[in-house]
């Protein structure tokens, strides 16, 4: 057996019959050790065999499937809350405007960038490709309706849900570690009612509006890129208006409205099941940012499939 | 004058899931009185008193807050009667968001249609009975821990509450603010004629301030004592109590006495 003089049981000791010997303990911890009184509180330490691939695959699969499961059932009690009319003497409209501004119009420089730059790279991509077969003209085609249907809506609502969903779980997580929802509670306010519809009613109002800034600049974006492709402002133009249709439009804004309401009902819902601590309010800010671009892409999935 | 108990609870049962905390709890609570809840780590006082504001709902039995019961209840009900209540917590739960005068007014103004001046002179008298006046315009961060209970309190009883809870109001104070806060309590029930029940631990503002105490025990899962702390601490025949009125810690086996 080999000896460490640390202290520390080594990968030899594991076997029944070693023999650990301890040196260089502080006299404390030797003394510590060597006490009978504190046989009793030795127990095994039970190790659990790890668990297989597929038994963690279904473990997590069994675990997401049950996340959404809550989820439905909270944007149910919401829209429960909604219907019961009481949110009318409770919701608060100058919190629902502040909401909104924080959500909304701060956030209208970083989606009019992201837009933009949207915009210009995947006309720019679209471009190359259509070039080799002299088909530059229309990319405007593709782009637009990229643009108005898929990146406009999908760009914003990440944006807006690492921005927002990030801090509205972050607000109430807080909220509630500090008691807060508590003292609500005990004023006879329902947080869903009084915090949580503020927040759903500025998130599906703003993330379409952010929508159509960002589409506006994503297609500016992919015109300014045309023009290296020798194809004109007023061709682009043109162009663009016999290749997209208003549906293309009102279809961007409808998935915009249904990613304000995940963005909002995730951010909000794991900050109201916040665990005890600072830390648990973090996992919450972290947890609501992946859970709602997670969602966002699997419910613009469903549209794809729904609307092809 | 009206005699009956202001609160009175009825072989309450409480717990979570299968696991009970506390049962056939029963004890009233009279106008004007200071009754203290106490009992040690885990017995389920803070429990009780949740259970007490509706936040947690009981396995059996019932509450009645100004006779009215508060399990039967329905939600608009319900929400009535917590506003009979008022409730500091330990941490004083003010909203991060808006200052001390935003806070204590916070209740007036989802409940009532004052207009905005004479809302503020109601916060500001409270807030003056409370020794809070100075500290109006600031921020919860700003406030030192007996402050924030002060707010809490002042919070707690804008809607003109004569039944307050308190959470470990002396909890993490200095004696000399433990104290003060002692004294506001008894001010304020002379004054406003205030109802308290106190979640403590804390023995000198225990036998400073509390006309009645009741103790539980995790192990027998009950009311194990009742009655004025002094009685209790001098009297009792209950090992259990007059361990917990003196302080003492339990008993260690001689074996490890030896040994320590």
């Amino acid at each position: 057996m080999s000896k460490r003089s640390d202290g520390f049981r080594h990968r030899g000791a594991r076997s029944r019959e070693a023999s650990v010997e301890r040196q260089a303990l502080t006299p404390n911890l030797a003394a510590m050790l060597g006490r009978d009184d504190l046989r009793d509180v030795d127990t095994p330490v039970a190790v659990e065999p790890p668990a297989g691939f597929f038994e963690e695959v279904g473990q997590a699969t069994e675990k997401n499937f049950s996340y959404v499961a809550e989820l439905i059932g909270f944007v149910g009690a919401c829209a429960h809350a909604t219907l019961r009319g009481r949110w009318r003497r409770v919701v608060s409209w100058q919190d629902t405007l502040d909401v909104a501004t924080e959500t909304g119009v701060k956030a209208v420089p970083i989606v009019l960038l992201v837009g933009f730059l949207m915009g210009v790279i995947i006309s720019f991509e679209l471009g190359l490709v259509a070039r080799q077969f002299g088909a530059v003209i229309f990319v405007v085609n593709g782009g637009a309706v990229a643009v108005l249907r898929e990146l406009g809506p999908l760009m914003t609502a990440i944006v807006v849900a690492g921005r927002t969903g990030a801090g509205f779980a972050a607000q109430i997580g807080a909220q509630k570690v500090d008691e807060e929802l508590d003292a609500l509670r005990t004023f006879g306010l329902d947080p869903v009612e009084f915090l949580v519809l503020p927040r759903l009613l500025a998130s599906i109002t703003v993330v379409p509006m952010l929508t159509v800034f960002a589409d506006i600049v994503g297609l500016i974006g992919g015109g300014l890129v045309m023009q290296s492709f020798d194809v004109t402002y007023l061709q682009s133009y043109t162009q663009l208006l016999g290749a997209v249709h208003a549906w293309d439009l009102v279809l961007g804004l409808i998935k915009a409205t249904c990613f304000g309401l995940i963005i909002a009902a995730v951010g909000c819902h794991r900050g109201l099941t916040t665990g005890a601590g600072a830390t648990a309010v973090g996992q919450s800010a972290t947890r609501a940012v992946v859970s709602s671009i997670v969602l966002i892409i699997v419910i613009d999935g469903l549209f794809a499939a729904l609307t092809s | 004058m009206d005699t009956r108990p202001v609160i009175r609870v009825c072989d309450l049962r409480m717990g979570f899931g299968a696991r009970i905390l506390l049962d056939a709890v029963s004890f009233d609570v009279h106008r004007g009185e200071i009754l203290v809840i106490l009992g040690g780590s885990g017995s389920g006082k803070s429990s009780l008193m949740k259970t007490l504001i509706g936040l947690h709902d009981p396995l059996a039995g019932d509450i009645f807050i100004k006779g009215t019961s508060l399990v039967g209840a329905d939600a608009d009900e319900k929400a009535h009667l917590q506003r009979e209540l008022g409730v500091m917590y330990q941490s004083g739960a003010l909203f991060g968001s808006m200052n001390v005068l935003e806070n204590v007014r916070f209740p007036l103004d989802r409940f009532t249609d004052l207009p905005l001046i004479q809302k503020n002179r109601i916060v500001r008298r409270l807030l003056r009975e409370l020794e809070m006046l100075a500290a109006e315009s600031l921020m919860p961060g700003e406030l030192s821990g007996g402050m924030l209970k002060r707010a809490g309190i002042a919070r707690a009883m804008a809607l003109g509450c004569d039944i307050l809870l308190l959470d470990e109001p002396s909890a993490g104070l200095d004696p000399i603010t433990a104290a003060n806060l002692d004294r506001t309590i008894l001010s304020l029930r002379r004054s406003l004629d205030v109802t308290f029940i106190i979640v403590t631990h804390e023995l000198q503002s225990i036998f400073a301030i509390a006309d009645r105490a009741i103790l539980l025990d995790p192990v027998s899962r009950s009311i194990i004592a009742q009655g004025r702390p002094a009685d209790l601490r001098d009297h009792s025949n209950d090992a259990r109590v007059r361990q917990f009125f003196n302080r003492q810690p339990d008993a260690l086996a001689p074996d490890v006495i030896t040994k320590l």
